[in-house]
């Protein structure tokens, strides 16, 4: 494995995307888990642009950590925000030995599956034209997933909405 | 020479011209920012029959930013006790970053661009998104009504006017079939300036620019009268001076995206003119775009908040699809482009 820019790039942007996730996981104040959240997404549209896939980390920054993580924001800031972690409750010997062996037995099946791993020889003009390749994929095979898929998001949003409603109604009904 | 370079094999030696040439760049758009300052306050003071500053600097004033610049470089640094000490750092940067960010993909002339990206258009509207976190974080991290209830009218005026704007932009990309901003503005050269082909989308785009821009008659996320600044209340020196600087690279950029989606960038208005190089078109259309944003600032009154929602929602965003569908039926039927 030789160092190129790439590799130093990836290393970079993994590395920010990891210390994203386990800040996430850490961190005691909730926006500030959000904002860690933040980070792992850019550096996951980084990785993104390494893989030539252009479109996607553009889309992946205006959608995760654009819409995504405002409206996660949002959320927090209009309800209980002042939550803070406890000290997380004791962890008996058991049950740590269990989680080391838990990880690493993900640790093997990932490492396993993927060192080998071969995809066959990909196409090298991924990159020209990206947003261009995904419609044309997008419209001509895979159709009826797509129209499916924003059926889902419609009933998904009309569900939101009826959720919503009915609190409403119950505490009118409430101070009635 | 931008271009052979960007196609170039990479190495370090074109690291460190490109970190040379965006260093460069970064001044270039500080003295623009000072500028643009100086000559917004002084086309306001015309327009409201001032005569703006003219002390510092000769009687134009010349020097009247850079001190005041200098003013907030040595103004005390205040973190509010109760503030959230690290995401109140942190945020400036955040809202700064991607405002220069966005400005490496806008194509100047035929020559001069940062960044040749096919989905140029999309990338400027989505790194121009993480600034409203920034935003967000400012107004979380001071601990503060006001500056809670500014950032809280900015980022759900950024989100709702971001829609809008993306929409109208979509009829530009049907006509010329790419996301690239080089090749939008070449496909003007055969077509006429989109102006002309888009004028619904160019009202669409321009007051959904106007309010991502936070400018008057759409400045509400900073109402002084009832929000002391909004979300940077708190800030003082030079982490506010971060944030005057975020908003104005942003007016340039914005600016820059307008010449070049509806005014053909750097292309001449004639052929007969085309002897003037493309920089000067440029400069000259980037001028008049920003001319009419300080207009609008000395005429229109601030709109108010629910006035504000229903319009993005109920007005601009069904334009704006009407649009589409009327570019989508122009394309198919008349055959043009």
């Amino acid at each position: 494995m030789t160092v190129s820019g790439e590799f130093i790039a990836f290393l970079a942007l993994a590395l920010v995307a990891i210390i994203g996730g386990v800040l996430l996981l850490n961190l005691t104040k909730v926006v500030h888990m959000v904002v860690a959240l933040v980070f792992t997404f850019l550096s996951i549209a980084g990785l993104y642009v390494l893989l030539s896939a252009e479109f996607l980390a553009v889309v992946q920054v205006l959608v995760y950590s654009g819409a995504i993580s405002i409206i996660m924001l949002f959320g927090i800031m209009l309800t209980k925000h002042n939550d803070e972690d406890d000290e997380s409750p004791s962890v008996g010997r058991w049950k740590r030995l269990f989680l080391l062996l838990g990880i690493l037995a993900f640790g093997a099946v990932f490492y396993i599956g993927i060192y080998d791993l071969d995809f066959g020889t990909t196409p090298v003009a991924l990159h020209e034209n990206n947003a261009e390749q995904i419609g044309m994929e997008l419209f001509s095979k895979y159709v009826i997933p797509f129209e499916l898929m924003s059926v889902l998001l419609l009933v998904a949003f009309v569900g939101a909405i009826v959720l919503s409603r009915k609190d409403d109604d119950e505490k009118e009904a409430e101070k009635e | 020479m931008v271009q052979d370079l960007l196609h170039s094999s990479p190495g370090l030696l074109n690291f460190g011209i490109f970190f040379l040439m965006a260093l460069t760049f970064l001044f270039v758009i500080l003295g623009f920012v000072t500028y643009a300052i100086l000559a917004e306050r002084k086309v306001l003071g015309f327009m409201q029959g001032r005569i703006g500053p003219n002390h510092l600097g000769g009687r134009w004033g010349l020097l009247q930013t850079v001190a005041d610049v200098l003013k907030l470089l040595v103004k005390e640094d205040l973190i509010p006790k109760a503030a959230d000490r690290p995401m109140f750092i942190i945020a400036p940067v955040i809202a700064f970053a991607p405002s220069f960010m966005v400005v490496a993909t806008i194509p100047f002339t035929d020559k001069l661009q940062f960044a040749d990206l096919n989905v140029g258009l999309l990338y400027y509207l989505a790194i121009s998104g993480i600034t409203v976190i920034g935003t967000l974080m400012a107004a979380w991290a001071s601990n503060n009504k006001y500056s809670l209830l500014g950032g809280m009218r900015a980022t759900a005026q950024m989100v709702s006017y971001e829609i809008p704007l993306v929409m109208s932009g979509l009829g530009i990309v049907l006509l010329t079939g790419s996301m690239n901003l080089n090749d939008i503005v070449a496909a003007q050269e055969a077509s006429g300036w989109y102006i002309l082909w888009q004028p619904i989308a160019f009202v669409v785009f321009f007051i959904a620019a106007m309010a991502e821009l936070y400018r008057v008659p759409f400045d509400l996320a900073e109402a002084e009268n009832e929000l002391v600044a909004g979300f940077h209340t708190e800030y003082s020196g030079f982490r506010w001076a971060m944030f005057m600087l975020a908003e104005y690279v942003y007016m340039f950029a914005m600016a820059s995206l307008m010449t070049v989606l509806f005014f053909g960038g750097w292309l001449p208005p004639f052929e007969f003119l085309s002897f003037i190089p493309g920089a000067v078109w440029f400069g000259l259309k980037f001028a008049v775009v920003t001319y009419i944003l300080y207009w609008f600032r000395a005429t229109f009154p601030r709109m108010r908040p629910d006035q504000l929602m229903e319009f993005a929602w109920k007005v601009l965003l069904p334009v704006a699809l009407a649009n589409i569908f009327l570019t989508a039926l122009l394309k198919e039927l008349l055959n043009i482009f």
